[in-house]
């Protein structure tokens, strides 16, 4: 069980995501709306995992997974995004994701993927 | 010919009996006995581990054959290439994704999509798939990153023991318009306009789908379950979903809250 931060500018989908996390047993680090939050969010809650949307005001996910990066090269990030844009796998991968899921999604499906890179 | 172990359903029992496959047919012992072309089997389709084929001569005769991972696929790969079917070379990535996740070791597979009367298969020298044209959600003529540049596919989403799997096809423009065309065509009755449920709806629709109950429901959009209820009756209404379960609340009775008072007193004591 980890410990989680969650990304993303909907309140909808980062309730939707602790709910799900909850009921994996996982507990939840915090919350940030944009990418340049979740930079500081991480370096201040030194989460084990981070779900991270791509597509955000300010900052976005890809360019927030390389700030995290940086600091933690061995942060654990799963990237998270609508259907039709999952051609930023690659970017993504590339930039150090270790997973990456599509909106809408299942729960057991994400617990499954967030089990795997918390184990990995 | 070649001799598998197989049950075939036959007067509505299942016959223990062994199905002789040859390159062209298959024989079908007695008390079938029944000989059967490839070539005259106009639809196949897969339930768990039952092989159901649809043979059309003068008449339409569906055959059921029960056996193991094993023999069927043995029968597959026998019948797919050769039955009466639209049928086109193709690459495909059958699963790419499993309920949002995206599979990492999926690969483009070379192979053929085989379109029969009720659903389409992916077949490649070790995969045989079935997607039923009944479990078949949504399709949608795109764009990915293949060898680096972007290259038309369609995506083709279906439920697979109720979860939500995403495969795409790749092939030349025209025939992926004409798959594309056929698909949207044969599942024209689950086409809507989009304005059938408002923000909220939509939403509710969205947590059902990632596998959330109604409290959580509740809860989450910060609703009452008379609302709730009211949604859910607009969604089942439009055929969007299925009740599957009817759960109660109670309330204690006089008798139940004296028999909780006296348990807890025993607790205590």
């Amino acid at each position: 069980m980890g410990k989680i931060l969650i990304v993303d500018d909907t309140l909808f989908m980062r309730t939707l995501i602790k709910n799900i996390l909850f009921t994996g047993g996982h507990s939840i680090a915090g919350e940030a709306g944009d990418g340049e939050e979740a930079i500081a969010k991480y370096q201040e809650l030194k989460p084990d995992l981070v779900t991270m949307d791509i597509v955000m005001p300010k900052m976005n996910g890809i360019e927030a997974l390389k700030g995290i990066k940086a600091i933690d090269p061995g942060a654990k990030v799963i990237m998270c995004t609508a259907v039709g844009q999952e051609q930023m796998v690659k970017l993504a991968i590339k930039s150090g994701a270790k997973g990456y899921i599509v909106k809408p999604f299942q729960a057991p499906k994400v617990l499954e993927e967030v089990k795997n890179v918390l184990a990995s | 010919m070649k001799e598998v172990p197989v049950k075939i359903e036959f007067n509505k029992e299942w016959i223990v009996t062994k199905l002789s496959v040859g390159e062209d047919r298959m024989l079908l012992p007695a008390p079938i006995n029944k000989e059967i072309l490839y070539k005259s089997i106009s639809d196949v389709s897969e339930k768990k581990n039952i092989l159901i084929i649809t043979v059309k001569t003068d008449t339409e005769v569906v055959y059921k054959i029960l056996s193991v991972e094993k023999v069927l696929q043995f029968l597959k790969i026998h019948i797919l290439p050769v039955c009466n079917a639209y049928r086109l070379m193709a690459y495909f990535m059958s699963p790419a994704i499993r309920g949002g996740v995206m599979i990492k070791e999926a690969a483009w597979e070379k192979g053929s999509v085989v379109v029969v009367k009720s659903g389409i298969w992916f077949v490649s020298a070790t995969k045989q798939i079935s997607v039923p044209l009944s479990e078949v959600a949504a399709i949608e003529l795109t764009k990915r990153d293949v060898q680096g540049k972007p290259t038309d596919v369609i995506r083709i989403d279906y439920l697979d023991a109720a979860e939500v799997v995403s495969s795409l096809v790749l092939c030349p423009l025209s025939t992926l318009q004409v798959l594309y065309n056929f698909l949207k065509d044969t599942t024209k009755s689950m086409d809507m306009k989009g304005t059938e449920l408002d923000g909220v709806d939509q939403q509710v629709a969205m947590l059902v789908y990632s596998g959330m109950d109604s409290h959580a429901i509740e809860n989450m959009l910060n609703i009452p379950h008379k609302q709730l209820d009211l949604i859910y009756d607009k969604i089942l209404t439009l055929g969007l979903a299925e009740v599957v379960i009817i759960r109660r609340e109670i309330q204690l009775t006089p008798k139940g809250v004296r028999y909780i008072s006296d348990a807890t007193k025993s607790q205590t004591n």
